[in-house]
């Protein structure tokens, strides 16, 4: 069983009559990439902070790299990285200042300075200060300034924020390659969900302060997959059709309704089979919930994420 | 700590604010001699208890005859130089990696110590020498050994800076913002500048004026027996000051939330 990176369990935060965070437990294995979802104030960005010891805590506990103990958590943050929301830059430094920064914070050395310039494509930026870079720049420039201490754990809030299209592939690439070439663990949010799920393995959705489901990206693929979406008066009929066609992956979601998970490509076929059975079909068609769907399914909502 | 002091030569080795500070601290004796040199040469008389410096030996006091200058001009460098970490975030890269508040927050005031005191020296220094070339070296009236005066008078002067150094750092991490730090360090130098004045009328607070460092600096003269003899007492409430603010200041800075 791989090690476990970070583990919360029962996780409060409370500002004033505010429930910010309402027992949060999830658990983070070496090797994932875990996605949190949330609306905007769902807590997300707290939760984050929280872990990296920048906010306290009013209730529940952290074990991150196996400790548990306020020192020994401070110790193993070290083997952590940060880039939450903004890029936290030094504005009036070059890009290879803020790594120097960075490393002396980290009290770490400054040989992979030139690799890190070199992977996040900012070597050519030379005597051109933080300030003067382009957005994808300076979130380029973040990671690489979380990389500078070989952190095994990476917490990234909102790492496309703000970001164009190509600079968004970009960041992903980056963080697949870093998953795959250094073997980091991620936490990861992000606003563009159809996005999280090109990269992350697990995710946690957040809601209200609450984790209301925590699912593998296989898990996911199964309730997200693609589906032929029946619609009769006589389920139990078709049922019966489904049976003689040979249709066995098939589930019945209500009264009037069933999702079909084979022969995607069979529809006219299917529909052919139903009529000749003298079958009333209402509707009939493949289609495919989207994570933003899925997402808003589950916090019963149609607010933005 | 070590680590952490390191990153603050880096961070400002590029700074800006530093430039103007030590900038404002070179040209300053020299504007004031120049002023002086016209000034005398229109007829005005020296004299050392309400000019303070009027030769190259009492260059030693630049700080007392700067002194208010000095303090708005150090809190206004302390304001952005911590504020900044707040409002760019970079406040966390040092904090989660782990890095102990207390030793951040000392970093912080080691750096802001050094800064003043390199900014002081090189004030006093450029004024000595100005004040030596435009009315000679000369000497301090009342006092017959000048090295261990000047070495006391510097230190006792550096100190009193030092005390509002580390009120400025607490009050920059408490507002965790440079504007509202400014506003906030610039009442206070002004507030503890000039209460004393009003308290000195009264009866019953005349004696909180002298918990204040900025009396010391303000309406003390560094150059009499009896400014001399106070030494001890600024020395005490200079500590005094440093230890409770720093003390106060970790406590809380230990209990804030970062953004």
């Amino acid at each position: 069983m791989s090690e476990t990176i970070l583990k919360s369990v029962n996780i409060s935060k409370i500002y004033g009559k505010h429930i910010a965070l309402d027992k949060v437990s999830i658990e983070i294995k070496r090797g994932m990439i875990y996605g949190l979802i949330g609306k905007n104030g769902a807590g997300k960005s707290t939760f984050m902070r929280i872990i990296m010891g920048l906010i306290t805590i009013d209730e529940g506990n952290i074990e991150l790299f196996g400790e548990t103990d306020k020192k020994a958590l401070q110790h193993a943050r070290r083997r952590m990285g940060q880039s939450i929301e903004t890029p936290a830059l030094y504005p009036e430094l070059t890009a290879r200042e803020n790594l120097q920064a960075q490393a002396a914070n980290g009290g770490v050395s400054e040989r992979e300075i030139d690799d890190l310039l070199h992977l996040m494509k900012l070597e050519h930026t030379r005597k051109k200060k933080a300030k003067n870079f382009s957005l994808g720049m300076r979130q380029r420039l973040a990671i690489a300034s979380t990389l500078i201490t070989n952190p095994e754990f990476l917490i990234l809030d909102e790492p496309t924020n703000g970001l164009d299209p190509s600079g968004i592939v970009e960041m992903r690439e980056i963080i697949q390659r870093l998953v795959n070439e250094r073997g980091i663990t991620v936490l990861l949010s992000s606003h563009l969900l159809d996005e999280l799920s090109q990269i992350a393995t697990h995710y946690g959705i957040l809601h209200n302060g609450k984790i209301i489901k925590e699912i593998s990206k296989e898990d996911l693929a199964l309730e997200t997959r693609q589906y032929v979406e029946l619609e009769t008066t006589e389920v139990q009929k078709a049922v019966t059709v489904l049976d003689k066609l040979g249709i066995s992956d098939y589930e019945v979601k209500s009264k009037t309704e069933i999702h079909i998970y084979e022969r995607l490509d069979d529809v006219a076929s299917i529909n052919r089979s139903l009529v000749l059975a003298n079958l009333d079909v209402s509707r009939i068609g493949t289609t495919r919930q989207k994570l933003e769907d899925y997402f808003l399914q589950l916090t019963g909502g149609n607010s933005y994420v | 700590m070590f680590n952490l002091l390191a990153a603050e030569k880096i961070k400002l080795s590029q700074s800006k604010k530093l430039m103007i500070v030590i900038g404002i601290f070179l040209l300053l004796p020299i504007i004031q001699v120049v002023n002086t040199k016209v000034n005398v040469a229109y007829g005005k008389e020296l004299v050392q208890v309400i000019d303070t410096v009027i030769n190259g030996a009492t260059g030693i006091l630049m700080i007392d005859k700067n002194g208010l200058t000095i303090l708005l001009v150090i809190s206004a460098f302390i304001s952005f130089f911590i504020g900044e970490e707040f409002q760019n975030g970079t406040i966390r890269n040092a904090l989660s990696l782990g890095r102990s508040r207390m030793h951040y927050y000392l970093s912080k005031f080691a750096t802001a110590a050094i800064v003043s005191l390199f900014g002081v020296i090189v004030l006093t220094a450029i004024g000595m020498i100005s004040f030596s070339i435009a009315f000679g070296f000369g000497g301090v009236a009342e006092i017959s050994n000048y090295v261990p005066y000047a070495i006391k008078t510097f230190s006792t002067l550096y100190l009193l800076i030092l005390a509002n150094v580390s009120i400025y750092v607490m009050i920059s991490f408490q507002t965790k913002n440079s504007g509202v730090s400014l506003v906030w360090s610039f009442l206070y130098t002004i507030a503890t500048g000039f209460l004393p004045n009003i308290f000195q009328q009264t009866e019953h607070f005349k004696h909180v004026s002298n918990w204040f460092t900025e009396t010391f600096l303000f309406y003390y003269d560094f150059a009499s027996p009896d400014g001399l003899a106070t030494y001890p007492n600024m020395i005490l409430v200079s500590i005094i000051t440093i230890l409770l603010s720093s003390t106060l200041g970790i406590i809380l800075f230990n209990r804030t939330d970062i953004k």
